[in-house]
């Protein structure tokens, strides 16, 4: 019954969605304007549209600070009605972009990114919660250090949450006599974002670039050499801090022993990786679903999460205390940060473009971070990306105007997509994974840090120092 | 009164029902989780918690919850650190992690956590 509350007002929410979609799509018919594909549609069609009134970024605001103070200051409330929370606050925005503005095309965009952002997440966590890691060999700063190491190489081939949830475990068991919450943290800093944004694999903002045209190894050809200082920047933090650290309770014997259990679920990863280039933009020939807001890439992905989760080994299962809750957790939170945060972005994108020629490098560089640790960092980096193209004259809907944007000066690009994968680390709420190591590490007994104080005595004393010598190095 | 490693041995369940959980044994308490809460607090005070021990077994009351079932799902467990009574708290050796699953007809599994259940005391 508690669960049926929960999902009615969850499918009212996506009800009025896509009857928004298909209005949107009778109007197509009438004017013929708008692009048939929505995958690479951004938020030039919405600029067209009225802008929002800057008060509606309210309800955007007023999310984020309870997504902050919730497990802080009233944590029962928050851990009992966040779902309700988060879709009044959307449907504020949702009711007023339809009734209001009459602006179908924002809301419908953000719908489909949400449900390929829910749909990459849920298949990666879901696989990979199938999958048992043993590593019962004692750590130390130096295995630590090769771990995140390791770990950071391999989300830019399974993705930041797929890395992340097959790796958190592992880790956790490594460290469980010396375990602190820097451990997760760095985690989260390294294996949850940073590692990531070498592949438009890695990060679904680099992903979406890839879709836009931005040629797949462009990123790891231009972005290695800013990726390989700040790995080992982070590292060398996070190796001071852990020799630091003296607590060695020593009651765990290890066996020394490495095993992996789950191989089946290493296909349904392939699967996954592999569900990420059936797009029409990419490959030639894959039907496009539209009206409807989702294309072949989701079905599988989520053919994946029920397969997966249907056939997975019991006993792995019981070992990960694989719960759907860390999952129901993002995807309720995000349809809500999703919803609420178009108008911010819609008028982001509008001062971006009024801007344009005054904003250097620089700029893109430490606005797209910004704006990337708060928001959801893939519109945020279509929006950069549209407003350094608009410098040009460019149009980022146009695939060969990106490749061409790319071969003529690709620093604002390169900008671009460090800021937006980087400062994704910068709050538990900067990329989808965060929140879920978080969920999995509290589970397991670590007393994680509250929203403000992984801030204020982590990302800002650490990661923003060494962000500052990246743009120092490479945007000043 | 049985002990707890009796318990374990014998395979010996609980019970449950609605927020509370029938443990049959005594034990001292240092920290339970449930969901993502770490609950320490075990005085009277406790909003996250109320204990009881009655002759034969002990009461354990979540208070945030009205059914535990709702919260905890098939795969996931309550977990525990405990001490067996009149057994030296001070020394973790006797500190003992248990995992304890919601099962059909209010009955509670009781197991020593193995070791690939993720549990950091």
């Amino acid at each position: 019954m508690n669960k049926l509350k929960t999902i009615i007002p969850v499918l009212i929410f996506f009800a009025v969605l896509f009857s928004s979609y298909q209005n949107i799509f009778a109007h197509e018919i009438i004017n013929k304007t708008v692009p048939d594909t929505l995958s690479v549609e951004t938020t030039h069609a919405a600029i067209q549209h009225e802008l929002p009134q800057a008060f509606m970024i309210v309800p955007f605001i007023i999310l984020l600070l309870m997504i902050a103070t919730g497990p802080l200051f009233y944590k029962h409330f928050w851990e009992h009605h966040y779902p309700k929370v988060s879709i009044v606050l959307g449907a504020v925005v949702v009711l007023y972009y339809i009734f209001y503005l009459n602006n179908y095309h924002s809301l419908t965009h953000t719908l489909a990114e949400y449900i390929s952002f829910i749909a990459l997440l849920s298949s990666l966590f879901v696989a990979s919660g199938g999958i048992l890691i043993r590593v019962d060999k004692k750590s130390t700063p130096f295995a630590n250090v090769i771990f995140l190491l390791i770990g950071a190489v391999i989300s830019n081939v399974i993705g930041t949450t797929g890395a992340s949830m097959l790796l958190i475990r592992p880790f956790i068991k490594m460290n469980r006599d010396r375990l602190q919450p820097y451990h997760i943290i760095f985690f989260i800093f390294i294996v949850s974002n940073v590692g990531g944004a070498l592949t438009p694999i890695g990060d679904p903002p680099l992903f979406l670039g890839f879709l836009s045209g931005v040629p797949f190894f462009w990123v790891i050809q231009n972005v290695w050499h800013i990726w390989v200082p700040a790995i080992i920047l982070i590292l060398a933090v996070f190796y001071l801090f852990d020799t630091l650290n003296k607590k060695d309770v020593d009651v765990v014997e290890y066996s020394g022993k490495i095993e992996f259990k789950g191989m089946k679920n290493l296909v349904y990863l392939l699967i996954i990786i592999a569900a990420v280039f059936v797009d029409p933009l990419v490959i030639p020939g894959v039907p496009s679903l539209a009206p409807l807001p989702f294309g072949i890439r989701e079905i599988i992905m989520f053919a994946v999460v029920f397969i997966s989760y249907k056939h997975a080994d019991k006993e792995i299962l019981k070992a990960n205390e694989f719960d759907f809750e860390p999952i129901k957790e993002v995807a309720f939170l995000f349809v809500g940060i999703f919803a609420t945060m178009v108008p911010a972005l819609e008028l982001i994108a509008h001062e971006a473009n009024v801007l344009g020629d005054k904003l250097n490098q620089g700029v893109f560089y430490w606005a797209t971070g910004t704006l990337s640790a708060v928001l959801d960092n893939t519109p945020t980096y279509m929006n950069f990306l549209s407003a350094a193209m608009g410098k040009y004259g460019l149009n980022v809907t146009i695939k060969q105007e990106v490749i061409n944007f790319v071969r003529v000066d690709d620093i604002y690009l390169v900008a671009i997509s460090v800021a937006s994968v980087f400062f994704g680390a910068i709050t538990y709420i900067g990329n989808g994974p965060n929140f879920m190591v978080k969920s999995i590490s509290e589970r397991a007994g670590i007393d994680m840090p509250p929203f403000f104080t992984y801030v204020i005595k982590y990302s800002l004393p650490i990661l923003v120092p060494i962000y500052g010598i990246i743009w120092f190095i490479f945007f000043r | 009164m049985k002990k707890l490693d009796e318990v374990l041995e014998n395979k010996i369940n609980g019970l449950y029902y609605n927020n509370r959980l029938i443990l049959p044994f005594h034990v001292h308490f240092l920290k339970v989780i449930i969901e993502n809460e770490i609950i320490t607090d075990f005085s009277p005070s406790s909003k996250g918690i109320y204990i009881r021990e009655e002759t034969d077994f002990t009461d354990v009351y979540f208070l945030e919850y009205k059914h535990l079932k709702d919260v905890v799902s098939k795969y996931e467990t309550i977990k525990m650190v405990v001490v067996e009574k009149e057994k030296n708290v001070f020394d973790f050796n006797n500190h003992i992690k248990l995992a304890v699953y919601l099962e059909n007809k209010h009955v509670l599994r009781i197991e020593k956590t193995d070791e690939d259940i993720l549990f950091i005391e």
